[in-house]
């Protein structure tokens, strides 16, 4: 079981980095076999990934969400089907250039420095809130970053139509609106899900009390959440508002998600990422 | 057998001699006729769109007699001495032929390269000369790979891509902004003849509604009443109002179109950022070719705002048209790849005759063993008679399978001559197969 698991991750994180070779040569030849091509690796991928993902939760008898390597596969399958999900309309295909090379990238890192995690049994999730809690987590965390390459890709389309140049790429990306209207329905379901995320992390430290430090709420991990809630709740509110639309909202996410991603990064390595940090489990 | 095409093209002659020898569509089923009088048995193609006519003609005879053939008949069909074109035209044979339909079909020769029209012009010509019964194995063959290839070619390059005049440039940058423009509205002002191009390329892609703002009331509603003409749908669409009402009406505008006589500006920086506060920031396309300009260039500094004048334009027609050259080399290694595969496959042709009369002999001798077989054996039952003929079937048809891969793998890269002359040695055929 354990090496067919390591089969399943290891050809999904080839077929990842072929699809991103494939997307990365139909940048420069505009040849759209290697879209589909590119297309039809994510969707065996993700394939390996659930084989990985059944077969882990098979072996510990635990859902596996818990170690560095369940999180990133995790991420990786949700960021796909949602991809995948996008780009089964033709027009949109070509932002497979923008959404799978970093993809590759995350897949590659877990390869190499997470694979270790993968033999060994995840934690318990104690209940469904949790694991709800978590699930929904990775699945807002796959939004917003979808939404960022989105946002690259918005702004590489107006600032070629700001500067004339409507060669290359510019002609084979989805016009503005449709960009415009992906990165849209991104941030609202990833702000939807993250505040539902907070919500049911929110019940399961009421109930569980005795597993979190007193004021598990002041821990930064928290405070982080918090601050992303807000920052999306400011996306999602002015662009239906209609104050920020555009290349300002596209700059505003893609910078947005990137800082709240190396702030998070900052705290998991100073080992500030748990919920004890103030005061100790009761 | 011969395959050839004689023509002349807008690199090789004027238009005046093209308009000459050109064949209008109706005339080209009583000249392929006549082609084929002279060429008993022939495949032929005419093709004759503005900028080229050319003659494909498939036949046993030798090439230098199917040009001359060919140039007789241009001459005898248009009333024109050969001398006056002889000089224009280009004739090819075999290899050259096939190659040269593949790059006029991918609009590699086409005047404005990348342009679509003359694969459906190639397919027309087809088309009559299949109405015609006037093609053969080879032309069918030929023109049905010239139609993989240009489409090859449109797919798997960006040779297509990013239009060459200033109209088809404003529609694609408005399908940049906007994908689906039946749902947006185009505000018209002024009464330019770039502008009712414009205005005409951008109702025939189905705009959703238009305002048309003329100084004068009385002309806007002429010039409504004549885009109406054009797309009745706009009927209730569309509304005809004074330059004076400008500044309410512009955050209604998703694109506007401006080309007045004015002598400044008459939309300023003030004005959009009034209009995308009314919109929620909603994207405004700026089409501005009036000389003087109308809007301020300041404005296309503004966030949701894309202004273009005359010369942005003329600069994304240029950068089109130079894309469109640096595709040229990747286009041309798909054609010469789609020639090299139809030119094997016609060299496997000239072995067709010796495989069908090598399997015909096989099969009786087959069918002479059988009959003594079934003879010898007259208690078999009709099961067992069935089975027995199968049986001696399937061993001609699996003895064949063998040396005809083979002979054709041979021939092409050895003299068919010597490996057909061997093989007629070998299964003891006729040498005139």
């Amino acid at each position: 079981m354990i090496a067919a698991m390591d089969i399943a991750f290891y050809t999904a994180t080839a077929l990842y980095v072929m699809a991103a070779v494939m997307a990365t040569r139909y940048l420069w030849g505009a040849d759209n076999r290697a879209l589909l091509f590119a297309n039809r690796m994510l969707a065996i991928g993700a394939g390996c990934l659930v084989v990985t993902f059944a077969l882990r939760w098979g072996i510990w008898r635990r859902v596996p969400l818990t170690t560095v390597a369940d999180s990133l596969n995790l991420l990786v399958l949700q960021v796909t089907v949602i991809m995948l999900f996008i780009v089964r309309k033709d027009s949109l295909r070509a932002l497979l250039c923008f959404h799978v090379p970093p993809l590759a990238a995350i897949c590659l890192i877990n390869a190499t420095l997470a694979h270790g995690k993968l033999h060994t049994p995840p934690r318990e999730l104690r209940g469904f809130p949790l694991t709800a809690h978590v699930s929904l987590a990775f699945l807002a965390y796959a939004l917003f970053l979808l939404a960022s390459m989105t946002s690259m890709a918005y702004i590489f389309q107006a600032q070629r139509l700001k500067r004339c140049r409507t060669t290359g790429l510019f002609q084979r990306l989805p016009s503005l609106e449709q960009l415009d209207h992906t990165l849209c329905g991104l941030v609202r379901y990833g702000y939807m899900f993250f505040v539902i995320t907070l919500v049911l992390g929110t019940v399961w430290a009421w109930v569980d009390q005795d597993l979190l430090a007193t004021r598990w709420w002041l821990s930064p991990k928290v405070l982080l959440s918090v601050v992303m809630v807000f920052f999306y709740g400011l996306a999602f509110h002015g662009r239906q508002s209609g104050r920020l639309r555009g290349p300002k909202l596209a700059y505003l996410i893609f910078l947005g998600f990137f800082s709240l991603l190396i702030i998070y990064l900052v705290l998991a390595l100073m080992g500030l990422n748990s919920y004890n940090f103030w005061g100790t489990a009761a | 057998m011969s395959l050839v095409v004689v023509g002349l093209n807008h690199h090789t002659s004027p238009v005046a001699l093209r308009e000459r020898l050109a064949f209008p569509a109706e005339t080209i089923p009583a000249a392929l006729l006549r082609i084929r009088k002279r060429l008993k048995g022939a495949g032929a193609v005419i093709l004759s769109t503005c900028n080229r006519v050319e003659v494909y003609v498939h036949h046993s005879a030798a090439a230098e007699e199917l040009y001359s053939e060919v140039r007789a008949f241009l001459s005898e069909w248009h009333g024109t001495p050969e001398a006056e074109f002889r000089g224009a035209l280009y004739e090819y044979e075999g290899k050259e032929t096939v190659g040269h339909l593949f790059r006029v079909a991918s609009s590699l020769d086409s005047l404005v390269v990348g342009e679509v029209q003359i694969l459906g012009q190639v397919h027309d010509a087809y088309l009559i000369t299949q109405a015609e019964q006037a093609a053969d194995k080879v032309i069918h063959a030929l023109f049905q790979k010239a139609f993989a290839v240009a489409k090859a070619v449109r797919n798997q390059s960006a040779i297509g891509r990013g239009k060459v005049s200033v109209s088809s440039v404003a529609i694609d940058l408005a399908v940049s902004i906007f994908s689906d423009l039946s749902r947006k509205t185009v505000l018209v002002i002024g009464s330019g003849e770039m502008g009712e191009l414009a205005l005409k390329s951008l109702v025939s892609h189905g705009v959703g509604a238009v305002l048309v703002m003329n100084r004068s009331l009385e002309k806007a509603k002429a010039r409504l009443h004549t885009v109406v003409e054009q797309a009745p749908s706009l009927v209730n669409n569309g509304e005809a109002l004074a330059l004076d009402q400008l500044a309410s009406h512009l955050p209604r505008a998703d694109i506007i179109v401006s080309s007045t006589a004015a002598p400044g500006f008459i939309l300023h920086l003030a004005d959009f950022r009034s209009a995308l506060k009314q919109r929620g920031q909603e994207p405004m396309f700026v089409i501005d070719i009036a000389v003087p300009r109308d809007v301020d260039p300041e404005v296309g500094e503004l966030d949701n705002v894309y202004l273009y004048n005359m010369d942005s334009l003329e600069q994304v027609v240029n950068e089109n048209l130079r894309m469109r050259r640096k595709e040229i080399e990747h286009c041309m290694a798909i054609v010469e790849r789609g020639r090299d595969q139809f030119a094997r496959w016609m060299h496997g042709l000239v072995a067709e005759p010796t495989l069908t009369s090598m399997a015909a002999e096989l099969g009786a001798i087959g069918e002479r063993e059988l009959e003594k077989t079934l003879a010898a054996l007259p208690d078999l039952t009709d099961e067992q008679r069935r089975e027995v003929t199968h049986l001696t079937e399937r061993i001609v048809k699996r003895i064949l399978q063998h040396p005809t891969a083979e002979i054709k793998r041979e021939i092409d890269h050895h003299d068919p001559s010597t490996v057909l002359h061997l093989v007629k040695r070998l299964f003891g055929l006729k040498e005139s197969m």
